[in-house]
């Protein structure tokens, strides 16, 4: 899925990303010696890993229908779940690059690295499981997600903790810091795309309500 | 000036009690919040009897989490920061001890009554009007207590922690107050003062504000002493702090009738609460940035210490909900998450997140150093860190999924614009998400358990520590 | 900064720092709730709200006791599903003898403020002893203790209804006195229904 894409001076191979799936401390521990180039790592890896999730949620609710819990199943017309698609997929990229930049940020406060490339490799491998995990999508049941993807969400966490001061060579209190100001901005990025999508169902965007 | 006299030393063994009490209430109320998770599941579990209903019950978690876990921590960290910002030993220690015990008694008491059906019907209020007084006169003892303090302290400036406690006392006190006005009609019963309409917005007021000056201004109180104390460096901005302390104390009590979204109650009043729900945000995460930059700055001090690791997460947490809360007040994401088990997260996001975790980081913070001894173990407090934090994170996606669902299926109607969903249907499915909410609500407790299991190692036989009153600089000792 | 020299007054004098914090902290409330309190509208009943009947008072204090408002609201929103759901939308004018008012603030269970006459009094009774058997897959609680336990008493009705007549709400001497006979022989779990069954009454589209 992530074939590696030559050129743009990537130094970093795909293999490094399945690692990061398995063996999280040595992948972490290679990407420290590594100066990857932001664009390498958008379009070699990230990229791709952006495109499952959507791509899952699209095959999904194309054939089975979302449900979000009652009887009957959500089928929303081909064209409005190509939209809806498209935007998870531009919500991702637009997650991706605000975390790597506040993440690039937030380097100077925290004694980091400030390489975009690397900020941007570590904030690919920590959601990786992730991109990997949103296969549930291809279930379109609320519950099938939360069951499969929270405890993957965990585990996210605990990479975002362990990459951080290895990857960005900082002292283990400050990686700490750091992580947990990037968990805060998560949660809140989170929360922000609950209520904005909330509003937009309310403003007659999506399924119907009456309101 | 008077010199201090060398022999005086500080008041701790009070301290310490109040951080027994704080845990047992922790496990008690959270345990109680457990069962009633898992009521939603297996209706079944109350057994027929009517004192482990889900009504009944229900308060009890609350009130024993609010009033029994927080108070008593809030009681311990404002006696403890108290006298070592003031240079002087508690005022009035008897009267201290007093509310220290009455307190606990009024917990204890007030939980059983609440079992036993004594309800006055106002969230977070439901004590009946014996318990009001009591705790009234309790309070205003905690005053004296904490003002008396101030007001013999040794250094001339009031510390910043001190007027978040001082807020703290004070607004509660207002609070309590008014909204307890009822006339008794028997020894457990009376009738609210106000009716209707008039009643929501006035218990709104209290109910939203409680949490404003108990669960954030009371905790941001812990923050303000403990942060700087532990990094041992000065708060990162002082001004930005005088800012946000009196913008937060100014703007906080505007806010309840956000809970009042379209409700019978006019509209000028719902809008009202919703725009200074959302200036709130600004003194709200001036405090976080605040909080952040001073630990950012210090970091070589923190070494492994568990209890920073706590601090700077329950940050992000109460980032996160001081965020979630004026978003939820507009009216437009309201109308979705209103009456749905969103709410629930969101208060567990604080309750969880910011209030437990700051907690549980401030008592591995002062226990060692109450009893002059290391903690019993830091890998169990590492675990319990990683239980927390799963926990909270499960609980809090947990219920915001079944909450947009509830929301959005509530008010989903077809083409000619009829319901889509039946009500119960709706409810049934919500079966899932209670199953893991009670799995979050487990883990959680379990790192309770092993915080507690942990504490009582490490002060177990040892007296508190005769720590004694250092003497004050001259340029800041009081005139 | 000005404002910084005016703060250092406040942080050096406890009684002004108390006083500061009393005075800040309360201008929001007064702003909000002198007029409210003040509003003469939202103490006006609809034509058809009275006050609760002896029976019914019992059936609300046992609906508190219970905490039946935790799960249940009785306020529906002027929302097109939730008038279609629950029916007309909630008045103030239809709360003004509700000390303290059960509007609630989480719906586990279906908004309850229309819920009079829309069930017979048996449903409710055996949705009360054992929802499930109504009402397959609920997860509300049974209340069996209420068909076991006796109403309350005149005498006990009577003292609350004197303490309500204190507060405004229009009872005459009779409606105390009949209090007693109201009751009598009853069960809590008559006293919970009755309460159920007038909730939302208050109210007609029609008018009176």
């Amino acid at each position: 899925m992530s074939a590696s894409v030559g050129g743009v001076g990537s130094t970093i191979h795909s293999h490094l990303f399945f690692r990061s799936l398995y063996q999280p401390a040595a992948a972490f521990g290679e990407l420290s010696r590594r100066e990857p180039a932001p664009l390498g790592v958008f379009f070699g890896h990230s990229l791709w890993l952006l495109l499952l999730p959507p791509v899952f949620a699209y095959v999904g609710g194309a054939n089975l229908g979302w449900r979000l819990g009652a009887e009957q199943p959500l089928l929303l017309p081909p064209n409005e779940l190509l939209l809806i698609s498209v935007g998870y997929f531009l919500t991702l990229v637009f997650g991706l690059f605000s975390t790597a930049l506040i993440s690039r940020w937030m380097a100077a406060t925290y004694g980091a690295n400030a390489s975009l490339g690397r900020h941007l490799a570590l904030i690919t491998m920590v959601g990786e499981p992730l991109a990997v995990a949103s296969a549930a999508h291809l279930f379109p049941n609320v519950l099938v997600q939360v069951l499969v993807l929270i405890p993957t969400l965990i585990w996210s966490m605990n990479l975002l903790y362990r990459g951080i001061p290895i990857v960005l060579e900082t002292p283990p209190e400050r990686g700490m810091l750091m992580a947990s100001s990037l968990v805060a901005w998560l949660l809140v990025a989170a929360v922000s795309l609950l209520g904005i999508s909330m509003s937009l169902w309310v403003l007659g965007v999506g399924p119907l309500l009456g309101v | 000036m008077t010199e201090v006299a060398p022999a005086k030393v500080y008041h701790d063994t009070i301290v310490i009690r109040l951080i027994q009490y704080s845990v047992i209430w922790a496990l008690v109320a959270m345990l109680g919040g457990v069962w009633l998770a898992a009521e939603l599941v297996w209706p079944g579990l109350d057994f027929g009897q009517s004192w482990l209903s889900y009504g009944r019950l229900r308060p009890l978690h609350t009130n024993g989490v609010i009033f029994g876990f927080g108070v008593s921590a809030l009681m311990a960290t404002a006696f403890y920061s108290v006298q070592r910002t003031c240079h002087v030993p508690l005022f009035l220690p008897r009267l201290a001890w007093f509310c220290c015990h009455a307190w606990q008694l009024i917990v204890l008491l007030g939980g059983l009554s609440l079992l036993a059906g004594h309800n006055a019907g106002k969230e977070y209020a439901e004590l009946e009007w014996p318990f009001d007084i009591a705790i009234a006169v309790v309070w205003v003892c905690f005053a004296v207590v904490f003002f008396g303090t101030i007001a013999t302290r040794k250094i001339r400036p009031i510390y910043i922690s001190n007027w978040f406690y001082g807020a703290l006392i004070i607004v509660i006190a207002m609070l309590h107050i008014v909204n307890s006005l009822a006339v008794p009609v028997g020894p457990m019963r009376s009738y609210s003062l106000f009716a209707g309409a008039q009643d929501a917005v006035v218990q709104w007021w209290y109910g939203h504000n409680a949490v404003g000056f108990l669960l954030t201004g009371g905790f941001l109180g812990m923050l303000y002493y403990f942060l700087p104390k532990q990094s041992g460096r000065p708060i990162w901005s002082y001004r930005l702090s005088v800012l946000a302390f009196w913008a937060f104390v100014y703007s906080y009590i505007w806010a309840g009738p956000h809970h009042l979204h379209y409700n019978s109650v006019p509209d000028w009043v719902q809008t009202l609460g919703m725009v200074m729900s959302i200036v709130l945000l600004a003194p709200s995460w001036a405090t976080m940035v605040n909080g952040i930059m001073t630990v950012s700055s210090a970091w070589e001090k923190l070494r492994t210490d568990p209890a920073l690791k706590f601090i700077v997460l329950s940050l992000a947490f109460y980032g996160l909900a001081t965020f979630e809360g004026p978003m939820m007040s507009i009216r437009s994401v309201n109308v979705v998450s209103h009456f749905t088990d969103w709410t629930i997260g969101h208060v567990h996001s604080g309750a969880l997140g910011w209030n437990a975790m700051i907690t549980y980081g401030t008592f591995y913070f002062m226990a060692p150093r109450l009893v002059g001894a290391e903690l019993y173990s830091r890998r169990l407090a590492n675990a319990h860190f990683w239980l927390a934090l799963a926990g909270t994170m499960l609980y809090i996606v947990a219920m915001w999924a079944a909450g947009v669902s509830q929301g959005l299926l509530w008010l989903s109607v077809d083409e000619i614009g009829e319901l889509s969903f039946d009500f119960k249907d709706i409810m049934a499915s919500m079966n899932p998400y209670y199953i893991l909410r009670l799995v979050a609500g487990l883990i959680f407790l379990t790192g309770t358990f092993l915080m507690a299991y942990n504490l009582y190692m490490t002060v177990r036989g040892r007296p508190a520590q005769r720590a004694t009153v250092p003497a004050v600089a001259p340029a800041y000792g009081v005139g | 900064m000005s404002g910084m020299w005016l703060h250092r007054k406040f942080e050096e004098h406890t009684g002004l720092l108390i006083f500061g914090i009393l005075f800040v902290s309360a201008i929001g409330g007064l702003v909000q709730l002198l007029p409210i309190l003040d509003q003469e509208s939202l103490e006006t009943a609809e034509a058809n709200t009275r006050p609760h009947t002896a029976l019914e008072l019992a059936g609300r204090d046992i609906y508190i006791r219970e905490g039946c408002s935790v799960c249940h609201s009785q306020q529906i929103r002027p929302l097109i599903a939730e008038v279609e759901r629950y029916g007309p939308y909630s008045r103030a004018g239809e709360f003004v003898y509700d000390r303290p008012f059960l509007w609630g603030s989480k719906r586990t269970g279906p908004d309850l403020h229309r819920i009079g006459g829309r069930y017979s009094d048996d449903w409710h009774r055996i949705h009360l002893l054992d929802p499930r058997a109504v009402v397959p897959g609920s997860i509300m609680p049974a209340y069996p203790w209420l068909a076991r336990r006796a109403a309350p008493t005149g005498e006990d009705m009577a003292a609350r209804m004197a303490g309500l007549r204190l507060l405004g709400h229009p009872y005459t001497d009779e409606d105390i006195a009949n209090a007693g006979a109201e009751l009598d022989g009853l069960m809590e779990i008559d006293a919970l229904i009755a309460y159920l069954q007038s909730l939302g009454t208050g109210y007609t589209e029609a008018g009176p």
